[in-house]
């Protein structure tokens, strides 16, 4: 309850700053982590207990697994992590915990997490606790039970407990980010966790291929490959692998976007001699035709409320955002701004759509709202920055970044603020795909 | 003197196919090389994230070496369709040597075609008449910009040049458009001089 109040407080003034700088838009009912004039969380996380008689091996356990919370909370942008040999308040062995709280709010945290764990063979069950240090007190007391195998999964449940307690939304944590690998010899799919870590395959085609997208449920995927000689549309079941041709027309077959209940799926093709958007029916394979223009329109994006679908269209003579409904009316155009303005992609928390535009012969990332307002430069440095696509809270962007012979998978908060480097590799890393949340 | 440029002709369609050769030799080494330097890429990554537990690293390890054998089988297959389509393109180059056909150019996020590309597809369309086979029309962008507008408009190019061939009186089911985007350089270079070449459209015939 009190947290809320506070939070309300803090979004009150954060939207007072936002009214003067960018427009009432971007004011939320909750705290706006996207808002220019966000702080980030300080929090003090400190190393697990183990509790009972124990192993030396288990009690790295307690530190791993902070370890990995904290890497977790670094990841999603928002937290100031203090450095844990600042901390005063030690843990005596066997003496039930008390927290001090002044010890906590003289070193600058604002919330502090404490944890811990009960080893037995593999099973570990961990207790998690967050304290609100300001206000003196706590704000969940939670057990989660996992093994001592996948600490990271247990890591990423808690931390994402953390940021459901504090902004209302559990966060990025159980996803992963497909993306191209282009080499001479031929481009596959892989995909990474949200930390950059588990780096597979997806594809073994060793062909052209792009355009990699997820279903917002998780079960399909789909890409453009050339694995055929020529460009063709598949859709890969996740689960069990199966791949199937769904899109094979004369000319080019380009794949789109999932519809929001992903039975649906946008595609680009030239079979009526001209680059229109298909609508494609997954099951039964129908198909319907959207757009009607003597011009190229690529790159159709579902809006996650289903109603309206972004598109590139160079039909007034430059490739620029255009909006229509999903049946292919009110087609209405939303980039003014710059001679190149492509690759939309809608945020899953709706109104916004993040592009990439030439800028001072540069493609930067920016957004603008669906009215074609609002709109904000997010990328400025000297790199190449392309490929935006939003992470399922909506909170990020992830998007390619190319300066000279580097070529990296880039994350930033969804104001620009905070961009990091996620991968860099000596090949070209491209067309990077945010996953919905995945359930394990 | 026609018999005397034929021979030329034949000489340049001989040593073509020799740099044809020796450049996918050592393609292959490369290839080879780089699929090492991935093994090692995924030992590395499964030991750094994987120092929690000796189970998970064997795990790891395992997972590593399948994906390391799948990989090299796709490699194989990879190279195998490479040899097919080195056959298959070194034929089409003799084949296009022999007839002398040219590629058209384009102008920067442009599909119209250009006054010096109408001379050279008239000429293009006079020799395809004298043949029968399908004819492939390729269309090319350079790097700038996005990967799928690209290939939208490679398309487009594509579309543009079979368009005009048409009109020229060539068939259209004869015809077939391709677009490769900007995934098939002729210059591999990053300047306006590469981009000029690679903003194109080439044909084939099959």
């Amino acid at each position: 309850m009190n947290i809320k109040y506070r939070l309300s407080f803090r979004v009150l003034l954060t939207a007072l700053f936002m009214v003067g700088a960018v427009g009432p838009v971007m004011a939320k009912v909750y705290i706006d982590i996207e808002a220019p004039g966000f702080q980030q969380f300080p929090i003090a996380v400190c190393d697990f207990q183990i509790k009972g008689t124990q192993s030396i091996r288990s009690s790295d356990s307690g530190i791993t697994i902070a370890d990995n919370i904290r890497n977790y909370l670094g990841l999603s942008g928002i937290f100031n992590l203090l450095d844990k040999k600042s901390f005063l308040d030690g843990l005596e062995p066997g003496v039930p915990e008390t927290i001090r709280f002044s010890d906590w709010s003289v070193i600058g945290a604002d919330f502090l997490l404490r944890g811990d764990m009960t080893v037995k063979g593999k099973d570990a069950t961990v207790e998690s606790r967050l304290y609100d240090i300001t206000r003196g007190q706590t704000l969940f007391s939670k057990q989660y039970a996992g093994t001592t195998d996948d600490l990271q999964a247990l890591a990423r449940n808690i931390t994402a407990d953390i940021l459901l307690a504090l902004t209302g939304d559990e966060g990025d944590f159980n996803t992963k980010i497909a993306f191209v690998i282009k080499k001479n010899t031929g481009s596959d799919i892989y995909t990474m966790n949200y930390d950059a870590s588990d780096i597979k395959n997806l594809t073994n085609h060793h062909s052209i291929v792009l355009a990699p997208r997820w279903s917002p449920d998780g079960q399909y995927f789909a890409f453009t490959s050339y694995k055929n000689g020529r460009p063709e549309v598949f859709l890969r079941h996740l689960k069990t692998g199966k791949e199937k041709r769904v899109s094979s027309f004369r000319g080019l077959n380009l794949c789109g976007s999932f519809s929001p209940d992903s039975k649906k799926l946008l595609l680009t093709l030239s079979k009526d001699n001209n680059e229109e958007i298909y609508v494609l029916d997954i099951d039964t394979l129908a198909l319907n035709r959207l757009t009607n223009s003597f011009s190229i329109d690529v790159s159709p994006a579902w809006s996650p409320c289903g109603k309206k679908i972004a598109f590139v269209s160079n039909r007034s003579g430059s490739p620029q955002i255009f909006i229509m409904d999903a049946d292919g009316n009110n087609v209405k155009r939303i980039t003014y701004e710059g001679n190149y303005n492509t690759s939309p992609s809608w945020s899953p928390r709706g109104g916004r759509i993040a592009y990439e535009g030439l800028i001072n012969h540069k493609y930067q990332i920016f957004s603008i709202d669906e009215e074609g307002n609002n709109l904000i430069q997010l990328t400025f440095d000297n790199a190449n920055n392309e490929y935006p696509s939003w992470s399922p809270s909506g909170r990020q962007i992830v998007f390619h970044s190319s300066l000279g012979s580097k070529s990296r998978i880039n994350i930033m908060n969804a104001n620009g603020m905070n961009a990091r480097v996620l991968k860099e590799y000596r090949d070209q890393l491209v067309m990077p795909a945010w996953s919905p949340r995945l359930k394990e | 003197m026609k018999k005397h440029l034929t021979r030329i002709g034949l000489l340049m369609v001989f040593a073509f196919s020799l740099t044809l050769f020796s450049g996918c030799a050592e393609k292959q080494a490369v290839v080879k090389d780089e699929a090492v330097q991935e093994q090692k890429a995924v030992a590395a990554q499964a030991a750094s994230t994987t120092t929690v537990d000796d189970e998970a690293a064997r795990k790891a390890k395992e997972a590593a070496e399948r994906e390391a054998a799948e990989r090299e089988a796709a490699k194989r297959e990879a190279a195998l369709k490479a040899e097919a389509d080195r056959v298959r393109a070194e034929k089409n180059a003799a084949a296009l040597a022999d007839l002398n056909i040219q590629n058209i150019y384009f102008d920067y996020d442009k599909s119209s075609i250009r006054p010096d590309a109408r001379e050279i597809l008239k000429a293009n369309a006079e020799l395809f008449s004298k043949k029968s086979a399908t004819i492939v029309v390729e269309g090319h962008c350079d790097e700038r910009g996005t990967a799928e507008y690209n290939m939208a408009l490679g398309e487009r190019r594509a579309q543009a040049a079979k368009e005009y061939l048409v009109n020229l009186g060539l068939n259209a089911s004869r015809i077939e458009t391709i677009s490769y985007g900007e995934e098939r350089p002729l210059d591999p270079g990053h300047d306006e001089k590469a981009w000029a070449q690679n903003r194109r459209v080439q044909f084939l015939l099959k």
